[in-house]
């Protein structure tokens, strides 16, 4: 008895022995680097390395490829450029199709910065308008008004 | 066949409904101008009652849409297109909203719904100028009732060959978050429609702001509110649905619902300015205008073909251009107005110090402004570089989280002044004693996580900087109000907590709402910046290590369920013993299959799990650990919570009835 439960025993240490832990392939991450920076072409703004769509599996298995094969995070991108354009890029380039889109932000934030500034020091302290008289439509409001809270302490008495 | 016959006559009735629905709103819009014209004024009341009967025609229509679902009425197209028998009879109702013609009516359903509840709220409020308000709207609805009606019914009858079974709702769709997220997003971009109505009628009538602008601020706010759960449940839907770990790709169409928030944000502070130092009035109904106006455009983005996205409806120009024109038109018009009326009323008071409570809300109004025209500059680049040279580039997430994450690093900073900082004029020794506490706990938070986390992205100790500054800000002002109680009145601390916060709902919601951004501000530095992933090949008993978790794979399983076949996978995280099941769904009306994560969420991190494809016997799975990811959502549901606080002040003086000198005359 002591026996078989004993060789049970041993077997069930055993069993996390044949249970391999995979750990990710050193090759994948670096493609997956390189991926996040690259759009899948015909997905809605998802890098490569998000894409579950066959032309993102595809190009990821280009970029392991030119891994593979020695090539640069550079050479690699230019090649996917070259035949995509600069629509490939996750990132809007720097050059004269994307600089506007880089500068305008800091440029809007000067420009409203500037203007918020002017509008606080010209509006400080300044001459105001003189307030109206009250007209005669409102000087009756005011009179119902004040009837009607009258009326309203009246009755709560 | 009898219920044949009656559902097939049923939806009839309600296109029938639809149409005169329209007329209604015709004359919603047409009373107020023919009373002018003609100069009758009872003739203006005809919006009022006008309006109710739009909203009673209206729900009509939908009710016998949602009928014509439920029992699987395959003679109207719309339903052919987008349900099924199999359907689950929850999705069945949902799938209403699934596609384009079934949303856009319920975009204007919502819109005669606020229009109703305007007028009731409206006649004893401000009945003099409810029939203006009414008639805004009344144009808006007419609107949409022309686009749904000529170019998008969703009544379209198959007749006389229609199918005995429908295609299916968008597998997609068929999930609960899917089913609330539009109806949320909907009443907050229609909800801006009501401050818009306001402003309109402010400008064409010269109503004094005292008298509108403490409404316009619950409006906006409700507003402002849909909107917000609307978003972070489009977030938390993408984040459980799409299967890609994240939450907030910058896709078009969640800038579209991103740019109104920013604005309906600058919004609702810029108000506080208008109701307590009577200044800003022309700047704000500026932007309630534009808050409106980018609702409108996010419908047309979304719906014309102009963009691609996940979230894009079906194409077609020819809604496009209508929708266009009818933006061009409504904008014209209002933007006319203002410029026209705007400063027709000047303000009473002026700034009397650089340093003040107001001039902080201005910068706030800056950076909100800059944000949202950024947004939207980084969302329309695309088309408009495609348009004019024919180029074409990619604007996402890096470059929208380059430029908004350092704008919102400001406003956190402008968080914690702001409330510490007194109306008209600040002393500098008060304020440096006040924000010395905050801004040492803010220091030491700071530079506590860039050490213990080295290296990391500098945001990540900048924002917890900030959080930390701003929490002690909120905190310690609450203590000093409460310290402040205790020593006038004698009561129990656990009351005295309590009443401090009731006492002054308005300022309290806001800083509990405040606190809400905080938490979620925690969740994007947490899952932002320290999202661990890995792509790996595993066979059954495999185990492998991300981040701070390790998995086993079990297995697969394969079995049909209701409507689709399923293959789902068995993962067990050995450090808690918990399950995850993460699945590929065929549905058979889809040729690829859908991919559902498994996901185990716990207030700290979220292990995600996704199955990629099969190879051989190994499965290609992805594993992130996504660490305070629980933070988003519950974020929201605190500033949920602040919002109704501030919402349940009651301001006796509004609700007051007015005197019974004009409705009279009407």
């Amino acid at each position: 008895m002591a026996k078989r439960f004993l060789i049970l025993l041993c077997l069930m240490l055993m069993a996390p022995v044949f249970a391999a832990e995979v750990a990710e392939d050193p090759l994948e991450r670096q493609t997956l680097a390189i991926a996040k920076d690259l759009r899948c072409a015909v997905c809605q703004s998802q890098p490569v390395s998000e894409s579950n769509s066959d032309l993102a599996r595809d190009m990821r298995a280009i970029i392991r490829e030119q891994l593979e094969a020695g090539k640069s995070r550079e050479e690699i991108v230019e090649y996917f450029v070259s035949r995509y354009g600069n629509y490939v890029l996750m990132k809007p380039p720097y050059d004269e199709t994307g600089t506007l889109l880089w500068l305008a932000p800091v440029l809007l934030l000067a420009a409203m910065a500037i203007g918020g500034w002017l509008f606080l020091r010209n509006r400080k302290n300044v001459e105001l308008p003189p307030v109206a008289a009250l007209s005669e439509e409102d000087r009756a409001r005011i009179k119902s008004a004040e009837q009607a809270a009258r009326n309203e302490d009246e009755a709560e008495k | 066949m009898l219920s044949d016959s009656i559902s097939l006559n049923l939806v009839e009735l309600g296109h029938f409904a639809a149409h005169l629905a329209m007329i209604m709103a015709l004359i919603q819009g047409l009373a107020p101008i023919l009373a002018r014209w003609l100069d009758e004024p009872r003739l203006a009341s005809l919006s009022v009652s006008a309006s109710v009967l739009v909203f009673v025609l209206t729900t009509i229509g939908g009710a016998t849409l949602i009928h014509a679902f439920v029992t699987s009425n395959f003679s109207v197209e719309y339903v052919a297109q987008h349900s099924n028998t199999l359907l689950p009879i929850f999705y069945k109702v949902t799938a209403l909203w699934g596609a384009h013609e079934g949303s856009l009516y319920l975009w204007a359903w919502i819109l005669t719904l606020y229009t109703f509840i305007v007028t009731l709220r409206g006649r004893t409020r401000y009945p003099e100028h409810l029939p203006t308000i009414l008639a805004v709207q009344g144009w808006l609805v007419v609107g949409f009732f022309g686009l749904i009606l000529f170019l998008s019914s969703p009544f379209e009858r198959l007749l006389p060959m229609f199918p005995q079974e429908g295609r299916d709702l968008n597998p997609i769709l068929q999930d609960p978050g899917m089913v609330i997220h539009p109806p949320m997003l909907y009443l907050g971009y229609v909800g801006f429609s009501v401050p818009f109505a306001f402003a309109i009628t402010a400008l064409l009538t010269r109503w004094k702001s005292e008298l509108w602008i403490g409404l316009t601020r619950r409006w906006a706010l409700i507003a402002w509110g849909f909107l917000t759960v609307g978003i972070v449940l489009g977030g938390w839907w993408a984040y459980y649905e799409l299967g890609w770990g994240g939450y907030w790709a910058w896709d078009p169409v969640e800038n579209a619902s991103f740019m109104p928030w920013l604005l309906g944000t600058a919004l609702i502070h810029s108000i506080t300015v208008q109701e307590r130092r009577q200044m800003l009035h022309a700047w704000n109904i500026f932007l309630v205008i534009s808050a409106f106006a980018l609702s409108l455009l996010g419908t047309f983005l979304v719906r014309s073909g102009v963009l691609s996205s996940v979230h894009a409806f079906s194409v077609d120009p020819g809604r496009g251009l209508y929708i266009l024109s009818f933006m061009v038109v409504v904008l014209s018009i209002s933007f006319g107005i203002f410029m026209k009326q705007g400063r027709y009323q000047q303000a009473r008071e002026s700034i009397n110090s650089m340093l003040s409570r107001e001039s902080l809300f201005v910068w706030n109004n800056v950076l909100f402004t800059v944000a949202c025209a950024t947004v939207m500059l980084g969302t329309l680049y695309p088309l408009a570089l495609d348009a004019l040279t024919g180029s074409k580039i990619t604007v996402a997430a890096p470059y929208f989280n380059a430029v908004v994450v350092p704008l919102f690093l400001l406003l956190l900073f402008l968080m914690g002044i702001a409330t510490q900082v007194p109306w008209r004029k600040a002393r500098l020794e008060k304020l440096r004693s006040r924000l010395l506490w905050p801004a040492v706990v803010g220091l030491l938070a700071g530079v506590a996580m860039a050490i213990a986390y080295w290296p990391v992205h500098w945001t990540g100790p900048v924002g917890i900087a900030l959080v930390a500054f701003v929490a002690t800000t909120i905190f310690t002002d609450y203590g000093r109000a409460l310290k402040q109680r205790r020593a006038q009145l004698s009561e129990s601390l656990a009351r005295a907590a309590a009443k401090t916060i009731l006492g002054n709902r308005r300022h309290y919601g806001g800083m509990i709402v405040h606190l809400g951004i905080l938490v979620m501000a925690i969740g994007f530095v947490g899952s932002g910046l320290f999202r661990s992933e890995m792509t790996v090949a595993m066979k059954p008993g495999d185990v492998v290590q991300v981040g701070g978790e390790r998995l086993r794979f079990d297995g697969i399983d394969a079995f049909p369920r209701a409507n689709y076949q399923t293959v789902e996978g068995k993962f067990t995280l050995l450090n808690s013993g918990r399950v995850v099941r993460p699945e590929r769904r065929k549905y058979p009306i889809q040729e690829a299959p859908t991919t559902e994560a498994g996901i185990d969420s716990t207030i700290l991190r979220d292990a995600y799990v996704v199955l990629a494809e099969a190879a051989g016997d190994h499965w290609a799975v992805h594993v992130y650990v996504n660490p305070l990811v629980s933070f988003i959502w519950n974020g929201g549901i605190v500033i949920l919570i602040g919002l109704f606080l501030t919402l349940s002040t009651r301001r006796k003086a509004l609700t007051q009835k007015l005197p019974a000198t004009e409705a009279s005359e009407v």
